[in-house]
């Protein structure tokens, strides 16, 4: 896939939940392409839908209506072993409270990602070591996540997501837990990432987390709202959105 | 200073308005859990209850009947000795009604022993269970004992015997034809009484038949009472010997005056049993216990669970740890008091069951016998519990869990092919967040498996026991009592005859004064079935073989010396060469307790004047009923029904079938729910591994490697340690009886057993492994 081939389409996405006695219409016509090796940023207030959007993008979840196109292959209606087997092959996740298994050291389960994507177990431990060395965790390879600091632990989480080399990394919040430091260190991390090529999702309410990325996706109400390149400090509005104004203005 | 005041009113009030806040979330899963441990714990006091009667028929049957301290029958050329019974020293009371020996009429030939008189109402008054006693003026009436009733002598027969005389007593070896008056039996009662037989005869009549036959006995009956001097027994032993040795009797070879002491001789028969029972009962209780606690244990871990981000909470506000744990056992004191009142019902109810198996023939007083003291004492027990369970798993789930601290990592290799294998095993090893630890979850499984495996084997071997007769000394087609040679000849030509083995019976004599039952076989046709337990059969004059109850009694093993004191009063050192079971035709223990050489016996027993001589007529297959019923028309033969050791035994063989059937309700329940909710701590970890790619198909075989981590290890470890207590309980149990103490081992059960175990364990774990391919994985993984 070259650069300019799109990693990801997404069009006419609507997605409603049952929650209660309303439904709650958290996606009301998402139309999304990213490229490959793009880094993206999505930003948004809580409830916009981000996360469902992330959900259905990884295939944890179905769409009502629309279309998800990963890689070129359509997946809103493939069968759970199908999702299962795209999953592994072409996404990597990243949660915001890492969600490390905590009885198995670091390596194992950076090591389990890559087993499950079919490695064989003396490539699986290879590429986790690879993976922690880049990562600057070879020390810590042997430590229960209980031993690691949050930064650390979000570090193997991000080592866990690359191990089966994903087409597409999605990231929900990577930094949201954690302390200034920790979050430099990730966001450094994704920075080098998509500087190898690495394409990116990653959704977060923090404006400068956000200006670390390429390009910005501001959502609300279920509905994209702005889409951009990111410069240095500021973004650079597409024609077709310039006309949004008010909250999603550039402070 | 609002503050100060809201954190006075928080600590006093705060723990009461979070167990209401508790209650309004969790008040019907609390209930429930109280009606279930209050139902399913309550087994275990019930058990109580049920164990209790059980354990304590015999010796309530004891107190009830007045049994007597000691006990003889005197030959009636001895008046003499009868006559100073009372006033002997060490006898508080005494009773000796007159006694006879009667031949039923007709065929076979049977004969029976009987006493009449006035009871003095506090010595040997036998419980009525069925019809009345005799009328004080009726000279036919009787009651005879439950083991007549059951063996043809019914409530309301009327049988027609003749009466024996002392000279026919003196013939037995020889022959006779009663020579006694001939009279009419009316059965108008039967009684229950421990210690039937020998001394105290299985029919009873009243003073009617007493007035009517007196003086045509063939002696009296002697039953005392000692005093309450602690060597009250000694001194009347001491007395009454020395009375028989003064006036010698005719028929003292086989009516010889040996005293009884049914009250200090425990009988075999009765202590096995009730050791199985309560074994069981008690083997019962432990895993219904255990059981409960587990199901409560896990329902209120999850509660407690539930209630972390509320501790979190109550912890801001100022509570402390044990204010919060005070509000959980606040909250839990509702149900707890269900469950309290639940299972003193249980308790109570459980006042409707008999003492169980063969200890139900014991029991005075048939009917509802409540335990109040023990529903008194248990239903408060199962409330505490209840709380105290509430308290411990809240406190087990709030504390800072084991894997969010620095540990060591698993130094295992990581090369395992299978991710779900991989992943399977690493929580295994660690178990669920905030659950049981692993360990107590397999040690629990590894009770259970043994449980079942050790009682299906004593089953097994229970069954073995009843169903094989040569393992009791039984089997034999026909047994002749005072067997003479010319009878004896005929039947080894007879070619029914496949087998004859003639045994002589006598007394041993030890050094101490006691006596052993010793016999010597003499094999006159083939090859007649010995119980050889271990070792080999006497083959010299100084060898022996001893019954296993003996052995262990004596604690005797092959190679020991077992000292005697030949008639002539020198002692004599047999050597013991083997542990064997060799039949005993009275209504003694099971087996005689020496087998000797003849040669050996003519050296040890006590000389009679002429043998006593049994014969035992193994018969060709298919002629074993035809001939004992020509020989009973002529001869005497020794009843074949099942000796009361092994009938109080047999009585107990449905039990291990329904102590297997709720071991595996309550073991498979409990496993059951230990895997489901161990499976549910872990949806979290599953989510994680289904995000990671894993087909619905890698999820379910984690669920199965978790499960069979539990289960295998359970059946490796409980298996082998089933049999071993099962080998122990039975050896036991059959030691106590008399027989060999090896268990039957029952391959197909077990191997159903380790087969079913872990294919159940997995096939369980298809429930949760539905549940999660319903679920969302972003459900269970919350908020990312």
């Amino acid at each position: 896939m070259s650069v300019r081939d799109p990693a990801l389409v997404v069009r006419g996405l609507r997605k409603t939940y049952e929650a209660g006695t309303a439904p709650v219409r958290a996606l009301r016509g998402v139309d999304l392409t990213v490229r490959a090796g793009e880094f993206v940023a999505l930003m948004g207030p809580s409830g916009c839908g981000k996360s469902t959007l992330l959900h259905l993008l990884a295939g944890l979840d179905r769409p009502d209506e629309g279309t998800i196109a990963l890689d070129g292959t359509r997946i809103e209606d493939l069968a759970p072993q199908r999702l299962a087997r795209l999953r592994r092959r072409s996404v990597g996740l990243v949660f915001q409270f890492f969600h490390l298994i905590e009885h198995m050291s670091a390596l194992e389960n950076v090591a389990l990602a890559a087993l499950v994507a079919g490695a064989r177990p003396q490539e699986a431990t290879a590429r986790a070591r690879d993976l922690l060395d880049q990562l600057g965790l070879l020390d810590k390879a042997r430590e229960l996540p209980a031993a690691l600091s949050g930064g650390q632990r979000q570090r193997v989480a991000i080592a866990r997501a690359l191990a089966n080399r994903p087409t597409l990394l999605l990231a929900d919040e990577p930094t949201g837990a954690l302390d200034s430091d920790g979050a430099a260190e990730v966001l450094d991390l994704f920075r080098r990432l998509h500087a190898l090529g690495q394409t990116i999702l990653m959704v977060t309410h923090s404006r400068e987390v956000a200006d670390g990325a390429q390009r910005l996706v501001r959502m609300r109400d279920g509905r994209i709202l702005l889409d951009g390149e990111v410069t240095s400090g500021s973004i650079e509005v597409p024609a077709e959105l310039r006309a949004a104004s008010g909250p999603w203005a550039r402070p | 200073m609002r503050t100060r005041e809201g954190r006075g009113r928080l600590s006093s009030g705060g723990p009461i308005l979070v167990a209401r806040a508790v209650l309004r979330e969790r008040w019907w899963a609390l209930l429930a859990l109280g009606v279930v441990f209050g139902l399913v714990g309550g087994l275990v006091p019930a058990a109580g209850a049920v164990a209790e009667r059980t354990a304590t028929a015999y010796t309530r049957l004891v107190e009830a009947v007045h049994l007597d301290d000691a006990r003889t029958i005197v030959p009636a050329d001895v008046p003499e000795v009868v006559a100073e019974v009372p006033t002997m020293p060490g006898a508080a009371a005494a009773w000796t009604p007159e006694a006879w020996i009667v031949q039923l009429d007709g065929s076979p030939v049977r004969f029976s022993s009987l006493i009449a008189g006035t009871p003095p109402g506090d010595l040997v008054a036998p419980v009525l269970v069925a019809g009345r006693a005799p009328d004080p003026a009726a000279p036919d009436e009787v009651v005879v004992s439950e083991r007549s009733a059951e063996t043809g002598v019914s409530l309301g027969a009327v049988l027609p015997v003749t009466m024996l005389t002392l000279d026919n007593v003196a013939d037995f070896a020889v022959g006779f034809t009663a020579a006694g008056p001939r009279t009419t039996l009316r059965v108008v009662g039967v009684a229950r009484m421990p210690s039937w037989g020998n001394a105290l005869p299985d029919v009873v009549g009243g003073p009617g038949f007493a007035a009517a036959h007196a003086g045509t006995g063939i002696g009296h009956a002697v039953y005392v009472r000692f005093d309450d001097t602690p060597d009250a027994a000694a001194r009347f032993t001491e007395a009454f010997t020395a009375a028989v040795a003064r006036h010698p009797s005719v028929v003292s070879d086989y009516l010889a005056p040996a005293l009884e002491t049914p009250r200090t001789t425990p009988d075999q028969a009765v202590v096995a049993a009730e050791r199985a029972l309560l074994v069981g009962i008690g083997l019962f209780a432990l895993v219904v216990g255990l059981g409960a606690v587990q199901v409560l244990g896990l329902g209120l871990l999850r509660t407690g669970a539930a209630a972390r981000p509320a501790r979190s909470v109550e912890a801001a506000l100022g509570m402390t740890l044990g204010q919060s744990l005070g509000a959980r056992a606040l909250a839990a004191f509702p149900a707890a008091v269900v469950a309290g009142v639940l299972a003193a019902g249980v308790v109570i109810a459980a006042g409707t069951l008999e003492p169980l198996g063969s200890q139900a023939r014991f029991e005075p007083a048939p009917g509802f016998r409540p335990q109040w003291a023990l529903a008194a004492v248990g239903g408060p027990a199962l409330t505490a519990t209840f709380v105290l369970v509430a308290v411990l798993t809240a406190a087990l789930t709030w504390r800072t869990s084991a894997a969010e601290e620095p540990g060591p990592a698993p130094r295992r290799s990581l090369v395992r092919r299978w991710p779900a294998l991989l992943l399977g095993s690493r929580l295994a090893g660690a178990g669920g967040r905030r659950g049981l630890p692993p360990a107590v979850t397999v040690l629990a499984a590894t009770a259970a498996v043994a449980g079942i495996v050790a009682t299906v084997t004593v089953g097994a071997s229970l069954d073995r026991l009843v169903e094989e007769p040569r393992r009791w000394a039984g089997g034999a087609d026909a047994v002749l009592v005072d067997a003479r040679e010319p009878d004896v000849a005929r039947l080894v030509d007879d070619p029914r005859v496949q087998s004859l083995a003639l045994s002589e019976t006598s007394y041993a004599r030890e050094p101490d004064g006691g006596l052993l039952g010793i016999a010597a076989q003499t094999v006159r046709k083939g090859t007649p079935p010995v119980e050889l337990v271990s070792g080999r059969l006497p083959a010299a004059p100084d060898e022996i073989a001893v019954n296993p109850r003996l052995a262990a009694q004596h604690q005797l093993a092959v190679g020991d010396v077992l000292p005697l004191v030949a008639p002539d009063g020198t002692p004599r050192a047999m050597t013991v060469v083997g542990a064997v079971v060799v039949a005993r035709e009275d209504y003694g223990e099971l087996g005689q307790d020496l087998l000797a050489t003849p040669d050996g016996l003519a050296a040890v027993a006590v000389p009679r004047a002429l043998p006593l001589l049994t014969a035992h007529v193994f018969a060709v297959p298919g002629a074993g009923a035809g001939l004992a019923a020509e020989l009973a028309a002529e001869l005497e033969l020794s009843p074949t029904a099942t000796p009361d050791a092994v009938r109080n035994l047999a009585d107990l063989t449905r039990l291990p079938g329904i102590l297997t059937l709720v071991l595996v309700v309550v073991a498979g329940t409990g496993m059951v729910h230990s895997l489901l909710v161990g499976a549910r701590r872990l949806a979290r970890e599953m989510a994680v591994f289904t995000v990671l790619g894993a087909t619905p198909g890698q999820v379910r075989t984690t669920l199965a490697v978790l499960a069979v981590a539990t289960a295998v290890p359970a059946v490796l470890l409980g298996v082998p340690l089933g049999v071993g207590v099962a080998r122990l309980f039975w050896w036991e149990v059959a030691t106590a009886v008399g027989v060999g103490g090896d268990i039957a081992v029952p391959v197909g059960a077990l191997a159903l057993v380790v087969a079913a175990v872990p294919l159940g364990a997995v096939l369980v774990t298809t429930i949760p492994a539905l549940r999660l391919r319903r679920l969302p994985a972003t459900a269970s993984l919350g908020a990312w």
